[in-house]
């Protein structure tokens, strides 16, 4: 194995962790919400990208949006249902709930898109670029250029400007926020659209490298949760560094250590991080 | 609506937490360009009556009874929206967001202000403090700071109503007084109509044009503050905050 091809791998590996994990470091560090649904949501992000390119043949790009579009409707949907408990803050809850809601919607997805692999084969998949000596697909290329403008983006909307204040506002204090004449049920509701949004855009570009099941999403939550923790809760350019590490570290220990351990690997690092630093690698947190 | 009609309209307005009736109004106004002053005893009551005003609370309570701004019925709305018609609320304790700065909170309450806002200069002019902790966040500030910070932010927001509950809670007495003297100068050139909680009557009475009694949710005495003045029920829980 060639070192520069794990490092590259690594990059876009990390690119992809981390465009996984981004509605959930907003949904974190935003509303204090969790959702762990998410794993499906890529799940379904994936399987409308293929439906909307392979069976109604759109052009990967409409497939993309048609598949945003499902995000936002379904974590609309779930935000509308569970709205009180998130009006009280109550966790325990909200996790129940979101993962039910996760196994209804696998079902569902199970009994629409059949227990068939499918293979999203988009256009820049199929075109190999070398760089340097290293492989990579334009596909690869794509995820990592739209990552770092999905974060920048981010981060500008975070630190100045209306947006991000008022949801800054609501993280620290929701009751606070409404007597600032904030409506705070329309916070709640915008962050989970943003959360449907993002997964299924990162499902859009990220599950082309794989086949794709109903099954899959598991190791997406896994991924997030790992990104989301080690990169300190809530903090954009935190999740950033720590998907890009994440990504990197798997590469790196797959590549010449042993595939099969590199989930069991990632994980003895968050607990090492969170034994010896509890906030996370960014340590200023609270919605950067 | 005639000149006289209140600003701020309270009828029937009843709060329970639980089985516990906290609050039991009949009837409360406040009207233009006036400072009302709600005193009581610690749990009379004072802060579920002005939350209820704004259908808010930390709590749960079952709040039934109308409530009116201007005229407009307003008790089914949303304390968001009743806070964008101009019933501001600031509330017992820290009402400022602490992970936000200086200038990000005032900044907030600029997102949404309405014609009646106060400017930044306004605000400045009426406490200088804060131009000079504009980059120290609200959990930075001191007591005191934190109340002017509180305030400004609603002056920022636009108030047609201000509502505040206890803003000399934990105050050296100078600040006391001094925090009370801007509420009045707001009444006095601003024509701000104003409700105030608070449980040091006696710097309370040198400022209010009415006083409100209130004990066990219920109002024990209530009139112009010359009259109030030396209503034994006054004195007697004046004399009771002073030995405490
Ligand atoms: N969130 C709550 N849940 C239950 N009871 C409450 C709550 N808030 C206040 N109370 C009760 O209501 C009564 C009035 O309290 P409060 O309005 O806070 O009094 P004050 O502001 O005059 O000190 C007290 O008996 C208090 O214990
Ligand atoms: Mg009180």
């Amino acid at each position: 194995m060639n070192l520069l091809q794990q490092i590259v791998n690594g990059v876009i590996l990390g690119h992809a962790y981390a465009l996984i994990a981004i509605g959930w470091t907003v949904l974190l560090g935003v509303a204090r919400l969790v959702n762990f649904g998410h794993g499906q949501m890529y799940m379904l992000g994936a399987f409308v990208t293929w439906w909307a390119f392979a069976r109604l043949g759109l052009p990967y790009p409409a497939a993309i949006l048609v598949a945003i579009g499902g995000g936002i409707a379904v974590g609309l949907a779930v935000q509308a249902v569970m709205m009180r408990l998130t009006l009280e803050q109550n966790l325990v809850s909200i996790m129940i709930i979101t993962l039910g809601f996760g196994h209804v919607l696998r079902g569902a997805a199970a009994l629409v898109f059949g227990a068939q692999p499918q293979v999203l084969e988009t256009p820049p998949s199929l075109i190999d670029l070398e760089i340097a000596g290293a492989w990579v697909t334009a596909q690869d290329l794509l995820i990592v250029a739209v990552a770092i403008v999905v974060f920048a983006l981010l981060r500008l909307v975070v630190e100045g400007g209306r947006v991000g204040r008022t949801a800054r506002m609501v993280a620290e204090d929701p009751k606070l926020a409404e007597l600032a004449g904030i409506d705070v049920r329309r916070v709640y509701l915008g962050v989970f659209a943003f959360e449907g949004a993002a997964v299924a855009l990162a499902a859009a570009l990220v599950a082309p490298r794989t086949p794709i099941l109903t099954a899959i999403g598991f190791e997406e939550v896994i991924v997030t949760f790992v990104v989301v923790v080690l990169g300190g809760i809530g903090s954009v350019t935190g999740s950033y560094l720590a998907g890009l590490g994440l990504g990197l570290f798997n590469a790196l220990f797959g590549g010449f250590v042993s595939p099969a351990y590199t989930t069991a690997a990632s994980f003895a690092v968050l607990t090492a991080v969170l034994v010896l630093r509890p906030g996370g690698l960014a340590t200023r947190g609270g919605g950067r | 609506m005639s000149a006289a009609a209140p600003v701020l309209e309270a009828e029937s307005l009843r709060v329970a937490y639980g089985g516990n009736q906290a609050l039991d109004l009949p009837r409360l106004a406040l009207g233009a360009g006036e400072l009302v002053g709600v005193v009581g005893a610690n749990g009379a009551g004072k802060s579920t009556l002005v939350n209820a005003l704004l259908g808010w609370s930390r709590g749960r309570p079952r709040v039934s009874g109308r409530v009116r701004l201007d005229g407009e019925d307003i008790s089914a709305l949303p304390t968001h929206e009743r806070v964008r018609r101009g019933l501001l609320l600031v509330p017992e304790g820290g009402a400022v967001f602490a992970r936000l700065t200086v200038t990000e909170n005032l900044a907030a309450s600029a997102d949404r202000a309405t014609g009646r806002a106060y400017t930044e200069d306004e605000v400045f002019a009426l406490f200088p403090r804060l131009r000079e902790r504009l980059h120290h966040t609200g959990g930075q500030l001191s007591g005191g700071e934190r109340q002017m910070l509180a305030i400004a932010r609603a002056l920022r927001l636009g108030p047609r109503a201000l509502v505040l509950d206890e803003p000399s809670i934990g105050l050296a007495p100078r600040l006391v007084v001094s925090v009370l003297e801007t509420v009045r100068r707001l009444v006095d050139e601003r024509g701000l109509s104003v409700l105030l909680v608070e449980q040091n009557v006696r710097a309370a009475i040198e400022v209010v044009d009415r006083l409100v009694l209130i004990e066990r949710g219920r109002v024990l005495a209530e009139g112009p503050v010359a009259a109030m003045r030396d209503d034994p029920r006054i004195i007697q829980a004046y004399l009771g905050e002073g030995a405490a």
